[in-house]
């Protein structure tokens, strides 16, 4: 037995494709990305090391900042907004019994669909002259250019984007929250009832603190998504008007893909990587908590 | 008791104004791709009067929606066969055979789950055009299955370290070699594990727009995702026609979700909760 599982051409089977596969599509990519970025390369030369360049170049555009602005607003947006109303309705679904699968299922369908076909989708809804604008005109209100509108420190697009991505995937916290919900042992609530807890009372001081655990996980997938978050603005503005709905991962498409500024581009893949990093960091430091034994 | 069933009656109507926000904007399309393009601007919400099924043909055809629904499901299936058979072997190879480097290879393999796709574009965009890999379905499936890897090794090793030590050991005194081991007593009993990892990389796959954009510019060749992203664009005009793209798109979705909707919402949040 021990012989068998100690059998070397045996690991070496096992292990060998994933390896090589993982070594050469994403572990020496990721390496060269980070040399690229201190690059000077693009579609007709090859690279060229010129140190910090890319690096200068990414505080001095204007367009970066915008899309950084535009990341950390959504970052910030989604965290905040998919806990309070991924909670909220997993609370909900969680003290009915009759339906409870048909809600949960209704709300969990968009997650599965592609965000790209979502974005047309709402791109058409938001345009000025179709969907939403054409109902609010039945009551005598002329619409506002959703997607074009170009006012505020927050422009209105981001928030028209913000909102169509929590439509999207509240479903996936509210899933999350549920499950832990049910995990939590009935006698709890019974016992705090008897104490003289009402619903919302056991809710704060029972489930809250139960399902801390689930937070720091929900939240970690929303702020990694959000980050990375590229197909829905890519069909619903493309990063228009003028690049002010530009973010990150948009930016890095243009830069690269438009462009061929292959240096600079990996420059902001390395700030996104870094960003990703830093915030999984963050979340897990000061949300996560030891599970309570139940 | 009455106060507690006026609560329950504000709860069912919120949910249903909830549904109502879920539903209305599917609706809506499917209602739309079946009108004429003046119609969608002289009777906005009414059904269409006489329904057509051109603007469907239209998009599969002209749209070249038809083709791109093959590849993706190409691609899906290869990906998602392959990934399950590497990434369960690799899970087994840590979970199971007793080698030094098992938990360093665990680390390794995860330390891929917090990277974006969007940092490798560029080095493999690159190497995949010097190797003649780019513009080819192969292209796509490669990164595909690798950035599946990572939560398939991760939610298996989790199923093969649960499995009792007397299954491997009774099977190993009845004569059976490791890969008997692995492909008649293991893996048939990590069947949950391979269901939920498979619905993640295959619906993870399925709607992947960036890299698909990025590799493929035959139009023969194209994902649904990158096909339907180029047919509606700012440049068609035809919005009954786009619409009846975007309904192509999804509906093969709506369909096995409808079916088995159950199974799926669980087997994702199964998985996420692991990941």
């Amino acid at each position: 037995m021990d012989k068998l599982l100690r059998n070397k051409k045996a690991i070496v089977i096992f292990m060998a494709p994933a390896l090589i596969l993982f070594t050469f599509i994403l572990f020496i990519p990721i390496l060269q990305s980070v040399y690229y970025s201190f690059c000077d390369y693009n579609a007709l030369t090859p690279a060229k090391f010129v140190g910090l360049k890319n690096y200068k170049g990414l505080i001095q555009d204007k367009t970066l900042h915008i899309a950084l602005k535009n990341s950390i607003f959504f970052l910030i947006y989604s965290c905040v907004t998919q806990l309070i109303m991924g909670l909220f309705l997993a609370a909900l679904l969680t003290n009915i019994d009759k339906g409870r699968n048909l809600f949960k299922n209704i709300i969990y369908l968009p997650c599965v669909l592609s965000s790209a076909a979502l974005g047309l989708l709402w791109m058409f809804i938001f345009s000025p002259k179709l969907g939403i604008n054409q109902l609010i005109q039945k009551f005598g209100i002329e619409g506002p250019l959703w997607l074009m509108d170009t006012k505020g420190f927050i422009i209105l697009p981001m928030w028209v984007i913000a909102f169509v991505a929590l439509w999207q995937y509240v479903g996936q916290s509210m899933m999350l929250y549920m499950a832990q919900i049910s995990g939590i042992s009935k006698s709890l609530y019974e016992a705090s009832y008897i104490d003289g807890c009402n619903k919302v009372k056991s809710f704060r001081y029972i489930t809250l603190p139960l399902i801390r655990p689930m937070v720091a996980t929900a939240m970690s997938l929303n702020a990694i998504g959000s980050l990375k978050f590229f197909d829905m603005i890519f069909n619903m503005t493309e990063g228009g008007p003028n690049h002010k709905t530009e973010v990150l991962a948009t930016h890095l498409y243009q830069q690269g893909f438009k462009y061929f500024k292959y240096g600079y581009a990996s420059a902001i893949g390395v700030l996104l990587l870094v960003l990703c990093l830093a915030v999984t960091l963050f979340i897990n430091k000061v949300v996560k908590t030891e599970p309570y034994e139940m | 008791m009455k106060k507690v069933s006026i609560w329950k009656i504000i709860i069912y109507i919120f949910l249903v104004v909830m549904a109502v926000v879920y539903l209305a904007p599917l609706l809506w399309t499917f209602n739309v791709a079946f009108k004429t393009n003046k119609e969608i601007f002289t009777a906005p919400f009414a059904l269409p009067q006489n329904p057509t099924f051109e603007n469907f043909t239209f998009a599969w055809t002209a749209g070249k929606l038809g083709i791109a629904t093959l590849n993706s499901f190409l691609v899906c299936v290869i990906t998602l066969v392959l990934s399950m058979i590497i990434g369960s072997m690799a899970a087994f190879g840590i979970a199971r055979l007793r080698w030094r480097g098992a938990h360093l290879a665990l680390v390794y393999f995860l330390t891929g789950m917090m990277i974006p796709v969007h940092c490798v574009l560029i080095p493999l965009f690159t190497r995949f055009a010097k190797v003649g890999l780019s513009n080819s379905l192969t292209g796509l499936i490669l990164p595909y299955l690798t950035f599946a890897l990572p939560i398939t090794i991760f939610i298996m090793v989790g199923f093969f370290e649960g499995m009792p030590n007397e299954l491997i050991e009774s099977a190993c005194i009845d004569g059976a070699s490791i890969y008997q081991i692995f492909f008649k007593v293991c893996l048939p009993l990590g069947k949950t594990g391979l269901f939920v990892t498979g619905l993640m990389t295959f619906v993870g796959n399925w709607n992947e727009l960036l890299l698909a954009m990025v590799f493929i510019s035959d139009d023969m060749k194209k994902t649904l995702p990158v096909s339907l992203s180029k047919f509606v664009g700012p440049y068609n005009t035809n919005y009954s026609q786009m619409f009846a793209a975007i309904i192509i798109a999804i509906i093969p979705t709506i369909i096995v979700y409808c079916a088995f909707s159950n199974q799926i919402v669980d087997g994702l949040t199964a998985g996420a909760v692991k990941g």
